[in-house]
C-alpha cells in the first residue's frame, strides 16, 4: 500500500490536494453568514467580567434589572426639577406658560443644536418644517417576509406656523404658543404625545423651545 | 348544495349592491358637504379622535345617535362653555375622558360643523357596509368550496375504481405464483448468492484502489481541516449573530419606512458611551396611537399586546398600571469587556454613520451583527480614519502646546489631573 502510495505520481497528487481542499472551502462556506448561536467562546471569564453591566439582569433588585429607577425625591447631576415644580394639569400648563423664560441664549450654535434635536426627535411626526407632516403621518408600504402591506398612519399633529393658523388643543394659536408651554408639553406630553423628558436633557428641551419658537415665525 | 350557496351568494351580493347604491345616494346629496367635512375633520379633528377607535377624544361613530345636533354644534363650537354652564351631558363627557378640554372652534360656522357631522356618518355607513361586502366575498368563498368538494368526491370515485381494479390483478397473480411455486424458490436462492458475492466484490474493489481510498482520506482530513480553522478564527468572533428577540420588532418597518432617526430610540449614540437600548416608555410614545389593527381584523397586534403588557399600558382607560416588567433584548453586539468603546466619541466628535459599523439596518427585518468587531477591524479603520480636529479638545491640546513653547508653567491640574476619573475609573 505504501509503495503504491510513493508511486502515485506527484502532479496527480497535488491536484487531488487541490480538489479535496477546495471542495472543504466551498461545502463549509454554504449558509448566509447568519446565525442563531454566538459560537465557541474562550475563556469568558475575560470577556464578561462580574460587574454588572447596566442592561444585564441582576437577581439583586426586587424588579430584576440593574439600572434603577432614582429614588423619590432625588435629583441626579444633571437633571432638572421641573417635574417638582411643575404637575402635568392644565393649570400648571399654563403656569408654566406665563413663568418660565428660556435660559439659553439665541445664538447661532443653540439654534443649531435645536434644530438637530428636533429633526431626530420631534420631525418624524411635526414634519421638517413645523408643518405637521412628519413621515409616520403619511401613506407608506412595506414589503418584507410576511408580505406587502400598509402601514397606519400616525394622525397629523396642528401645525406651528403662524401662516397656518392652527390651533392647540388647550386654547390659543399654535404660533402663539409661549416658550414654557412648548417645554410643558415636552415635558409631559399632551394627547396623542408622549413624553420626551427621558429624551431630551434640560439643556436639549430649551434648545428644541428655541428651535420651534423660529418656526413658529414662519 | 351548490345551488344554496350559490343562490345566498347572489343574495348576498345584491343586497350589498342595493346598500351600496343606497349609501352612494345619500353620500352623492351629501358630497358636497362630506367632502368640506373631511378636509376639516382631517385638519382639526383628526390628532385627537377617530372614527371606529377611541384615541384621545371618543370614537366618533354613532356620535348623531348619543347627541342631538343640536347640542354637537354647541360643544364642538365652544365644550368649555357648555361644561361651565352645567350642561349634565357635557359635564360626563368631560369627567369620562380624563378631564381632558377640547380646544373651542369658535371659528367655524354653523353648517361647517354640521358637514363635519355629515362627513363623521358617511365614513360610519361606509365602515357598516364593508363587513356586508365582506359576506359577499365570503359567499363567493363557499361558492369555489363546493366546487372543491364535488372535485374531491371525483377523485374518491376514481380512487375507489382504481383500487378495485388493482385487487383483481394481485388476485390473479397470487394465482399464478402458486401454481409456480418451486421454480420460484430455486431462482431466489440464487438471486440472494450474487447479490452478497456483489457488495463483498465492490468492497474490496474500493479497497485495492489505492489512490481512491488516498483520495477519500485526503477529503476527510481537508473537511475537517477547513472546519476547524474556520471554527477557530469565529472563536468569540459573533459576525452574523442573528438571535430571536422577544419582540419581532422590524427596523426595516420603523428606520426604513417611517424613516424614525437612529438616534430618536437609541439617544445615548450621541451623547454617552452606550448608544443604549430605548426603554419602552419610547415605543409608547407612538404605540398608545398606532396598534396594527389594520391587520389583524381589528384587534391589537400580538407583538404590540407584549409591549402593552410590559409597560402595563390599558388600551381601553389610556392609563399605565404599576405592574411593569421590562422587556428581556438580547444583546446583539456584545464587546468584551476589557475593551472601551465610546459611541459618542464616533459618532458627535468624529460623524461616522451609524451604517458604517452596523451595516444596513434600516433594511434589516430582524437585526444581526454586520461588523466583526475584532481588534484588527477597528486597526484598518483607525490606519485610515482622519481626525476631525474642529472641536475643544483638540483647542485645549493646542493651547497647551502653545504655552509649553513659551516655557510658561504647566502643571498635571492644567491638563485635567484633577478629574476624578483619573484615577477612580
Amino acid at each position: 500500500m505504501k509503495e503504491n502510495m510513493l508511486v502515485m505520481n506527484k502532479k496527480n497528487f497535488l491536484s487531488a490536494v487541490c480538489i479535496a481542499v477546495s471542495f472543504a472551502a466551498v461545502t463549509t462556506a454554504c449558509g448566509d453568514g447568519k446565525t442563531r448561536s454566538t459560537g465557541l467562546e474562550f475563556s469568558p471569564n475575560m470577556y464578561d467580567a462580574i460587574a454588572y453591566n447596566p442592561d444585564q439582569p441582576n437577581n439583586n433588585f426586587k424588579n430584576g434589572s440593574t439600572a434603577q429607577t432614582p429614588p423619590a425625591n432625588t435629583t441626579p447631576v444633571g437633571f432638572d426639577k421641573f417635574g417638582a415644580d411643575y404637575a402635568n394639569t392644565p393649570a400648571d400648563y399654563e403656569r408654566a406658560g406665563a413663568e418660565l423664560v428660556n435660559p439659553l441664549p439665541v445664538t447661532k450654535e443653540n439654534l443649531a443644536k435645536g434644530e438637530h434635536l428636533y429633526l431626530v426627535n420631534c420631525a418624524v411626526c411635526h414634519g421638517k418644517d413645523g408643518k405637521g407632516d412628519g413621515s409616520i403621518t403619511k401613506d407608506r408600504e412595506v414589503t418584507d417576509s410576511r408580505g406587502t402591506r400598509k402601514l397606519e398612519n400616525f394622525p397629523n399633529p396642528p401645525a406651528y406656523l403662524r401662516s397656518v393658523a392652527a390651533n392647540s388643543s388647550r386654547g390659543g394659536a399654535m404660533a402663539d404658543l409661549s416658550a414654557g408651554k412648548i417645554y410643558h408639553t415636552i415635558f409631559y406630553g399632551l394627547n396623542t404625545m408622549g413624553s420626551h423628558a427621558s429624551q431630551l436633557n434640560n439643556d436639549e428641551r430649551w434648545e428644541v423651545v428655541m428651535y420651534v419658537q423660529e418656526l413658529q415665525k414662519k | 348544495m351548490r345551488n344554496i350557496s350559490s343562490v345566498l351568494g347572489r343574495l348576498a351580493k345584491s343586497i350589498s349592491i342595493s346598500l351600496v347604491l343606497l349609501f352612494a345616494v345619500t353620500m352623492t346629496s351629501n358630497a358636497q358637504d362630506a367632502k368640506e367635512g373631511a378636509a376639516l375633520f382631517k385638519s382639526n379633528c383628526s390628532s385627537c379622535h377617530k372614527i371606529d377607535k377611541k384615541m384621545t377624544g371618543p370614537a366618533l361613530a354613532g356620535m348623531s345617535e348619543r347627541h342631538s345636533e343640536e347640542w354637537l354644534v354647541k360643544w364642538i363650537k365652544n365644550s368649555g362653555a357648555l361644561i361651565a354652564a352645567g350642561d349634565e351631558t357635557a359635564i360626563r363627557v368631560f369627567e369620562e375622558y380624563n378631564k381632558v378640554a377640547m380646544p373651542a372652534f369658535t371659528q367655524f360656522s354653523d353648517d361647517q360643523i354640521k358637514s363635519i357631522i355629515t362627513y363623521v356618518k358617511d365614513e360610519e355607513a361606509k365602515a357598516a357596509a364593508a363587513p356586508a361586502a365582506g359576506a359577499a366575498g365570503g359567499a363567493e368563498k363557499s361558492e369555489a368550496n363546493s366546487f372543491m368538494i364535488i372535485g374531491m368526491a371525483a377523485i374518491l370515485i376514481l380512487a375507489i375504481g382504481v383500487i378495485f381494479i388493482l385487487s383483481r390483478i394481485t388476485k390473479t397473480l397470487e394465482k399464478v405464483i402458486a401454481n409456480n411455486q418451486a421454480a420460484i424458490d430455486a431462482a431466489q436462492v440464487r438471486n440472494e448468492a450474487y447479490e452478497e458475492s456483489g457488495k463483498v466484490k465492490f468492497a474490496q474493489k474500493f479497497l485495492k484502489n489505492k489512490k481512491l481510498v488516498g483520495f477519500t482520506a485526503l477529503m476527510v482530513v481537508a473537511f475537517l481541516a477547513v472546519l476547524g480553522w474556520n471554527t477557530m478564527w469565529h472563536v468569540g468572533v459573533h459576525q452574523g449573530y442573528q438571535p430571536v428577540q422577544p419582540i419581532k420588532f422590524s427596523h426595516q418597518v420603523h428606520a426604513g419606512v417611517n424613516q424614525i432617526e437612529c438616534q430618536y430610540c437609541h439617544g445615548g449614540a450621541f451623547k454617552s458611551k452606550n448608544a443604549s437600548i430605548p426603554s419602552a416608555n419610547v415605543c409608547m410614545n407612538c404605540h398608545n396611537t398606532i396598534t396594527a389593527s389594520d391587520h389583524y381584523d381589528g384587534e391589537t397586534s400580538p407583538e404590540l399586546l407584549k409591549l402593552y403588557r410590559a409597560v402595563d399600558w390599558d388600551p381601553d382607560t389610556r392609563t399605565y398600571g404599576d405592574n411593569q416588567r421590562p422587556i428581556q433584548w438580547i444583546r446583539i453586539h456584545n464587546l468584551p469587556d476589557f475593551a472601551y468603546f465610546n459611541h459618542s466619541q464616533h459618532v458627535s466628535v468624529s460623524g461616522i454613520e451609524c451604517q458604517t459599523c452596523h451595516g444596513p439596518v434600516e433594511t434589516m427585518e430582524e437585526v444581526y451583527q454586520y461588523s466583526p468587531l475584532t481588534m484588527k477591524w477597528c486597526i484598518e479603520c483607525h490606519q485610515t480614519r482622519e481626525v476631525n480636529t474642529d472641536n475643544k479638545y483638540y483647542d485645549k491640546l493646542i493651547e497647551a502646546h502653545e504655552k509649553l513653547k513659551k516655557g510658561e508653567k504647566l502643571t498635571a491640574a492644567m491638563i485635567g489631573g484633577l478629574e476624578c476619573g483619573k484615577c477612580h475609573y
